[in-house]
């Protein structure tokens, strides 16, 4: 089947760039000098942030794919990146608060847009699962095709917050300007990005097949019954 | 571990925690679909017995 095939390359591509950039990062990319030891946490706190609003842009294009079509595996797809993104949103929020402790001193600050709105955003994907739970059949699949569109807005917000805000403690490395770090810091972050991407499909991959397989078998359950 | 080292193992075994665990719940529902199959294999197997016997029946 092509989906379980495409699961295992991507899985295979996933393990892959993670064993290299697990060793990239911790072996071979220069210490910060300003923060030391600790801002090698950045590697994998920023390319899994990226990773997590890229699985719910993916969510958006597969509701407005599911309102054009109506075709129940647009929906599969939505849920299925909206709960990976869900998951590593959560890991931001750990592996940053984490980051804060070792660096501010604290391991929350309330004031800091970027924090706060990308909490928000996280509170904004959890409410997708209770809308979902909350409609049956065709309407929760439109219904959750309308909000993982309209929730998209709230990515922008996130990402643009500590660029317009006046005061934040949040550090902004990527500008208009291009990467605010050395190449050979810049080279190992981007191949934490792809590890990141790769394993966001690989997971969704994964996820899609199991749905596939658990729709097939619900259809062949309910023919035998009615034979 | 000294300037902050264990903040850096912190974050990164909390990472691989739960993305373990994830993978853990995809290989439970898979599991699950692996039951399921077992199931409606034995049943197809009872009602091709079930059937057979009654062609077996019809024939005495």
């Amino acid at each position: 089947m092509p989906g379980e095939r495409a699961a295992l390359i991507w899985g295979v591509v996933a393990t892959i760039l993670v064993v290299i950039s697990t060793i990239g990062v911790f072996l071979v990319a220069p210490e910060d000098a300003d923060q030391g030891v600790i801002q090698r946490i950045f590697y994998f706190h920023v390319a899994i942030a990226i990773a997590s609003l890229v699985a719910f842009a993916v969510a958006c294009v597969a509701g407005i794919l599911y309102l054009r079509t109506r075709n129940a595996r647009w929906d599969d797809v939505g849920e299925a990146s909206i709960r990976i993104g869900l998951l590593f949103s959560v890991l931001v929020v750990i592996t940053g608060s984490i980051w804060a402790k070792a660096s501010w001193g604290t391991w929350w600050v309330w004031t800091d847009p970027r924090l706060v709105t990308y909490l928000i955003v996280v509170l904004i994907y959890a409410a997708y699962f209770v809308l979902r739970s909350s409609a049956e059949d065709d309407r929760r699949m439109r219904y959750s095709a309308i909000y993982a569109i309209a929730g998209f807005a709230s990515v922008p917000l996130s990402f643009y917050s500590v660029r317009v805000a006046e005061s934040f403690v949040h550090p902004v490395v990527f500008t208009g300007s291009g990467a605010n770090m050395p190449g050979s810091m810049l080279i190992w972050f981007v191949v934490s990005q792809a590890a990141m991407i790769a394993l966001f499909i690989a997971l969704l991959e994964v996820d899609l097949v199991g749905r596939r397989s658990e729709r097939a078998l619900r259809r062949l359950a309910l023919r035998l019954e009615n034979a | 571990m000294s300037g902050g080292a264990q903040y850096v193992v912190a974050a990164y075994a909390v990472i691989w925690f739960l993305v373990l665990a994830y993978v853990v719940v995809l290989g439970a529902r898979t599991a699950r679909v692996g039951r399921q199959v077992e199931a409606i294999t034995r049943m197809l197997d009872r009602r091709e017995g079930r059937e057979g016997d009654d062609a077996a029946g019809g024939a005495d």
